[in-house]
């Protein structure tokens, strides 16, 4: 446990990464995002997604972990399942670190109107349905789901190649694809969308985090034979 | 004493060739080991499968006894530093240095803080910024300032200039003396290493070639000058691994230790006894495996 603490801590020696980066970004995408609410003349309360940005980040900080970290990892002679482990841990930690930012950004804008132009990044009325504990659970499940996509797809291209990535991306969309499709074929789409309403935010957020844990599953079986 | 690294009949494939090709070896340890051969004979995806960086494709693998992949115990006293090793994107060498003293027991600070100013690396540029030298003296304070019991250094002097170079040799000498410790030190340049190292593996195109103390390796071979005619004489029946010739003196270099009584028959003949260099020694070694292989290669066809 003490090794997997360890790189936890090897993974936030350089908290640029894990912690200042995304919080830079967030912080300017909130203010791109004021400042368009700001020149949008309606009364409505006014919604963006400025909010997704810092998750591209976990996005990239996911594949740099395996491209970057993996190698200096195995210079200090650390097994890979530690390193996996330590790795989601440190993910996990940025997470819940960035979904509390979300929900004192959601408080902040309740205060405050939507910084006084009624316009909202954080407080989405369908995330925040089920309250702020519900808002944490997507956000925090988001941020995580981003970070191993990144680890996973960096994973198959260092052990496979690019070809089988871009055959593994395709698959995905063409099982996708035909998910949509069969919806459609069968005509489902309306009780899909009751489906999801029903679920709320925090329902699709939990089943969101089975697909983390599957997603963490493949990604490790990939993992365990990676060469740096 | 068992041996520290034991590999048998060790083959790494790659698509188009072996890169290592039934490999057996024991490595002794408590002594600093040459690992010598050419760019691509195979010595990086050696130490890649010691230390389970890389995997086998047959054969076993024991490192104190077992093998290595995610084995804890085992990893924790080993280090490897690759020649091209990379590092966390942001990191400076105080970030790697600082990660380094978490995870090898025996690391010492104080040895560290000596070679960063031995090698006058700076601590606060990125990694990703520093000259090639300073990326290798990185690679070099981790291996050394580790003290780990198996310590690899993957062709450590790479960009380092003659001065950083020599720091890195006295260190290296002075430390292990006070820590005796087992090092392999990777290297295509055999000369540079020579006076350093106490036994010789020399891998030739996957082929373990020699593994030997580098005092009896250096007794192997004997190097006769003299007029041509003579030294042709002498030795005739011998093997000789090479002969160069200037005007009518030639000077051939054969295989065999000499007894007392030989060499004194050598200088009565009027001919000289020249040191072999460990570096002609292993370049003509190879030289001639090289010849025989394409040989045998052409037998076949």
């Amino acid at each position: 446990m003490s090794r997997i603490l360890n790189v936890v801590r090897l993974q936030l020696i350089n908290k640029q990464t894990f912690i200042w980066v995304p919080l830079i970004v967030l912080a300017g995408a909130v203010v791109v995002s004021v400042l368009i609410y700001a020149m949008i003349p309606v009364d409505t309360p006014k919604y963006g997604g400025g909010g997704q940005a810092p998750l591209w980040v976990f996005f990239a900080v996911g594949l740099s972990a395996m491209t970057m970290t993996f190698p200096f990892s195995q210079a200090l002679s650390i097994t890979r399942r530690d390193f996996f482990l330590g790795t989601v841990l440190s993910a996990a930690l940025a997470s819940v670190f960035m979904a509390v930012i979300f929900v004192i950004g959601g408080f902040i804008e309740q205060l405050t109107d939507g910084y006084g132009v009624n316009g909202y990044v954080f407080h989405l009325p369908w995330v925040w349905e089920a309250g702020p504990l519900g808002a944490f659970v997507v956000f925090f499940t988001l941020a995580l789901f981003f970070f191993l996509v990144g680890f996973t797809g960096a994973t198959i291209y260092k052990s496979w190649g690019a070809v089988v990535l871009t055959i593994a991306s395709l698959v995905l969309v063409l099982v996708l694809l035909a998910i949509v499709f069969m919806i459609t074929r069968l005509e489902l789409w309306g009780d899909v969308w009751n489906g999801i309403l029903h679920l709320g935010a925090v329902g699709l957020a939990l089943w969101g985090l089975v697909v983390v844990a599957v997603l963490a599953g493949v990604s490790f079986l990939a993992f365990r034979r990676a060469i740096p | 004493m068992t041996a520290v690294i034991e590999v048998h009949n060790l083959t790494k494939r790659y698509k188009t060739k072996n890169a290592l090709d039934n490999v057996s070896l024991s490595i002794e340890g408590g002594a600093i080991y040459g690992l010598l051969g050419r760019n691509g004979a195979g010595k990086t995806t050696l130490m890649s499968i010691l230390t389970a960086q890389n995997f086998e494709s047959s054969g076993t693998v024991k490192v104190f006894g077992e093998h290595p992949y995610e084995n804890a115990p085992v990893l924790s006293r080993i280090c490897f530093v690759r020649e091209s090793q990379k590092y966390p994107d942001d990191a400076t060498p105080r970030h790697a240095f600082k990660a380094a003293s978490l995870f090898f027991k025996n690391w010492n600070q104080e040895f560290a803080e000596q070679l960063i100013a031995d090698f006058q690396l700076p601590m606060k540029q990125t990694i990703k910024k520093l000259s090639r030298g300073q990326l290798s003296a990185v690679g070099v304070i981790i291996g050394l300032a580790s003290r780990a019991e198996i310590t690899f250094f993957d062709e450590p002097y790479l960009g380092l200039d003659a001065v950083a170079r020599q720091i890195f040799y006295d260190r290296l000498l002075d430390d292990y003396a006070e820590f005796p410790r087992t090092i392999i030190l990777s290297s295509h340049l055999i000369d540079e290493v020579s006076n350093l190292i106490e036994h010789v593996v020399v891998i030739d195109d996957g082929q373990i070639l020699v593994n030997e103390d580098t005092d009896s390796l250096r007794d192997r071979a004997v190097t006769v000058v003299g007029d041509a005619a003579a030294v042709d004489a002498w030795a005739g029946g011998r093997e000789v691994l090479h002969s160069e010739s200037l005007g009518r003196v030639r000077s051939v270099t054969v295989l065999g230790a000499l007894s007392a009584d030989e060499r004194a028959e050598v200088t009565a003949s009027g001919l000289d006894l020249a040191p072999v260099s460990l570096q002609q020694l292993i370049v003509r070694l190879t030289q001639k495996a090289g010849a025989t292989n394409s040989a045998e290669n052409q037998e076949v066809r």
